[in-house]
């Protein structure tokens, strides 16, 4: 069963996900340019230490000065600056072997080559999916080389030299092991930027939903003339008591025509409002799920949250029907009561037949919160399902 | 093997637990390997014989230990067990003449350790490694000396603060990622419990739609009942042939619906099975917002018609949605309104039928979670005037 796994990713996710991955990269750029500046320091303090003479540091220095300000001038730029810092740890990851190979080169011994590992390290900070595939590719690549065509820079002063293949077999497990955490560790760091993302997607969702429930119930109707009245009124008692004009009162006539007026009408009578502005003041419309009412919703709900430290890393927090600590029984029960849900009408969303409702679990989030047997049980036998379902149920409603 | 490499792809959706687990699975097969192909290399070390046979067999001890720990899910401790094993190897191979090899195994173990992920295991054992790593290239930095390098002092500096460096920037990486999740997954917890206030009002408002037509909850319906008893025997056979306890186990589902499930669970007089059962089924119970209906909820916003991100899409500071003072001051006067006269609270019998008083809002405006919402300059001015605030927007 081939997944398409974005298929109900809501479409809102990825630009809001670029905006905290930015936060983060651009404390990791900065991480990374301070670490390359304290190794420049250090090679030039162990090339000062050997002797090198003016000729002799001035190479590998110069690479470590174009190196920052490469860095300095692409975080600068501050358009596009996602892309740009992308395009920036990419290069940097390059860049950083190609010093330490310099370094290996400058120094011709096995503690230079250790530096490489080092340079690893520094990679590593990023925690970018591709950026350490390039970071591991060019070590395993760039090692190997130096084992195989520079045996003579792993001579060692006793005569005792490393065995070529034994230093690939390291050089490969260190490499393996690192690949398989930083894939753990970044796949980890993503679900984070997605389940955060998603759940403020959801908030906003959420209260739609809420509105909907409570419209079927007639509650959500807010009776906007009394709200305008009031503030005007409030407006003129503040406008009076600070000693100026009607502060509000401009904004409440044209907040009350929005409400009152079409599109059309409301453009005929107010030519000098431009769309943007029109949409600008409707955030502060009442009648309507705007801007304000949901921050008005938000606010009625968002006192009193107190997490603590035991609840930011506890498997409860992820909503699912396969906790760990579950029995098989209840990790059925569960997903057939989801299931026989979704498969009746409800207030708030409709039966689904059983051709939507296989492909939402199968392509969804969903799929990861059942259990894999269990999905596959369903999978499989997914008409079995729907005939059970028929048997019994056909009318009823939550 | 499909299912392993599925697992590891797929990671992200595993507990911390299940992640432990294949970390550790991961790190006994490469462990396993090392200590077979470092079998035949046994001759090459200054060992006597028998030791040298002893110490793989020490060594594959260590690891069959850490497989039984990991049978029975004590997976911090089999982590524990197979960096033992790691260490045991770094200091074999430091004892035999192969001194580059063993300076090399400082790196593999300490990149065993950074596999787990776990700050105070890094710190701990790591910092142990890399201080023995230290000393020892002080006292044997003559054996691992290249035969270029410029003199033994030089080439002890660069070996010291290459592996020093190393442990540095990898306990950066992880007080930094540390952090970054520990900042995420706060956020996510607090959110997720806004949702859950939804929640719940939602889960009231459709409790009231029940009330309103004399209809009652789906789970006392007998065709739904039938439904979920028949679904359950057929996922379950293909677990075990006996239906019974399954049935049964359906049937203890439906009935602690209208009780007190926390009075089952404390009752010392029930048997464990009953009350382990009462503890699963209360997160997934239809009759209160529990987990079961949140998730519902969740899953019908999938279908959702929405707007297209916009910048201030999740955007709810005032401050930073409206431009001039005087649309942040009507927004907040809104908001006050919104407050005092919407029925958003809870009464003491549940029922959402309280607003705000003009104490309360001022609680909560002057409150640290309201930065989220208006800054202390517009709060001042609602202080200034909050009588005003009382007296016309209620």
């Amino acid at each position: 069963m081939l997944r398409e796994p974005n298929k109900y990713v809501f479409s809102q996710l990825e630009t809001y996900k670029e905006k905290l991955e930015l936060e983060h990269l651009k404390k990791k750029t900065i991480i990374v340019n301070m670490l390359v500046f304290l190794l420049g320091a250090l090679v030039l303090y162990l090339l000062l230490k050997i002797g090198r003479d003016f000729d002799g540091i001035m190479p590998l220095m110069l690479t470590f000065i174009f190196f920052l300000i490469v860095n300095f001038s692409f975080y600068s730029y501050k358009q596009d600056h996602y892309n740009y810092l992308k395009i920036l740890m990419y290069g940097s990851v390059i860049f950083i072997y190609f010093i330490s190979i310099m370094i290996v080169f400058e120094f011709q011994t096995p503690s230079s080559f250790t530096g490489m590992f080092l340079a690893y390290a520094v990679t590593s900070i990023y925690q970018d999916y591709k950026s350490i595939m390039l970071s591991n590719f060019t070590l395993f690549l760039t090692g190997s080389l130096l084992v195989v065509r520079f045996p003579e820079i792993f001579s060692i002063s006793n005569g005792n030299n490393p065995d070529t293949f034994i230093v690939l077999v390291f050089l490969l497990v260190f490499v393996l092991l690192l690949t398989l955490s930083s894939l753990i560790l970044i796949k980890r760091k993503t679900f984070f930027y997605n389940q955060l993302a998603y759940v403020k997607e959801a908030e906003l969702r959420n209260i739609r939903l809420l509105l909907n429930i409570q419209k079927i119930l007639g509650k959500n109707e807010i009776n906007q003339n009394s709200y305008y009245d009031k503030i005007n009124a409030f407006s003129k008692a503040v406008s009076s008591k600070i000693g100026v004009d009607d502060i509000f009162k401009y904004r409440l006539i044209l907040l009350e025509d929005l409400c009152k007026l079409n599109d059309i009408e409301f453009t005929n009578k107010y030519t000098d409002v431009t769309i943007e502005e029109k949409q600008y003041i409707s955030q502060m419309r009442v009648d309507i799920l705007s801007k304000i009412r949901t921050i008005s919703i938000k606010a009625s709900q968002s006192f009193g949250i107190k997490v603590s430290k035991k609840e930011v890393f506890a498997e409860t927090q992820f909503k699912s029907f396969k906790h760990s600590e579950d029995s098989n029984y209840s990790k059925i029960i569960s997903f057939v009561t989801f299931y026989t849900l979704l498969k009746i009408n409800k207030p708030y969303l409709k039966a689904l037949d059983e051709e939507e409702l296989r492909d939402v679990l199968l392509n969804s989030e969903y799929f990861h919160k059942v259990d894999r047997d269990i999905m596959n049980i369903y999978l499989q036998n997914s008409e079995v399902f729907d005939t059970i379902v028929n048997a019994h149920l056909k009318e009823d409603e939550l | 093997m499909k299912n392993f490499f599925g697992r590891v792809f797929n990671s992200e959706f595993l507990t911390f637990n299940e992640v432990l687990r294949l970390k550790v699975t991961i790190v006994t097969i490469f462990l396993f390997i090392f200590v077979i192909l470092s079998i035949p290399t046994t001759s090459l070390s200054d060992f006597t014989s028998d030791i040298n046979l002893l110490l793989p067999i020490s060594f594959i001890l260590l690891l069959l230990i850490t497989i039984i720990l990991l049978i029975i899910n004590k997976n911090r401790t089999a982590m524990h067990f197979s960096i033992f094993t790691i260490i045991s190897i770094t200091i074999y191979y430091l004892g035999g003449s192969d001194y580059f090899y063993g300076f090399i195994l400082f790196f593999v173990a300490l990149t065993i350790i950074i596999f787990y992920q776990d700050i105070y295991t890094y710190l701990v054992y790591g910092g142990a490694i890399t201080i023995y790593a230290l000393i020892y290239i002080n006292t044997n930095g003559s054996e691992i000396m290249g035969a270029n390098s410029a003199s033994l002092e030089i080439s002890n500096l660069t070996y010291q603060s290459i592996l020093l460096g190393f442990y540095i920037v990898f306990l950066i990486q992880f007080i930094m990622s540390d952090n970054i999740y520990e900042n995420l997954n706060n956020e996510y917890v607090r959110m997720n419990k806004v949702l859950e206030k939804y929640h719940d009002l939602s889960m009231e408002h459709l409790k009231e739609i029940l009330e309103k037509n004399n209809a009652s909850f789906i789970y006392n319906n007998i065709n739904f009942q039938q439904t979920i008893s028949e679904l359950s025997v057929f996922v379950n056979e293909f677990f075990e042939d006996d239906s019974a306890d399954i049935l049964e186990a359906v049937e203890f589902y439906f009935f602690i619906h209208d009780k007190d499930i926390d009075n089952i669970v404390e009752d010392k007089r029930l048997n464990v099975k009953t009350r382990k059962h009462a503890n699963e089924f209360k997160k997934y119970l239809l009759n209160n917002r529990t987990e079961m209906v949140s998730m519902l909820f969740e899953f019908s916003t999938l279908f959702q018609d929405t707007e297209p991100f916009s910048d201030n899409r999740y955007e709810y500071n005032i401050n930073n949605i409206f431009y001039n003072k005087v649309d942040k001051l009507l927004a907040m006067s809104i908001i006050y309104k919104f407050l005092r006269t919407e029925k958003t609270q809870y009464d003491k019998w549940g029922k959402i039928t309280e607003n705000f008083t003009h104490e309360q809002v001022t609680e909560l405006f002057v409150s640290r979670e309201f930065r989220e919402f208006l800054t202390f300059e517009q709060v001042n001015f609602y202080l200034d005037n909050q009588e005003l605030f009382d007296e016309y927007l209620t």
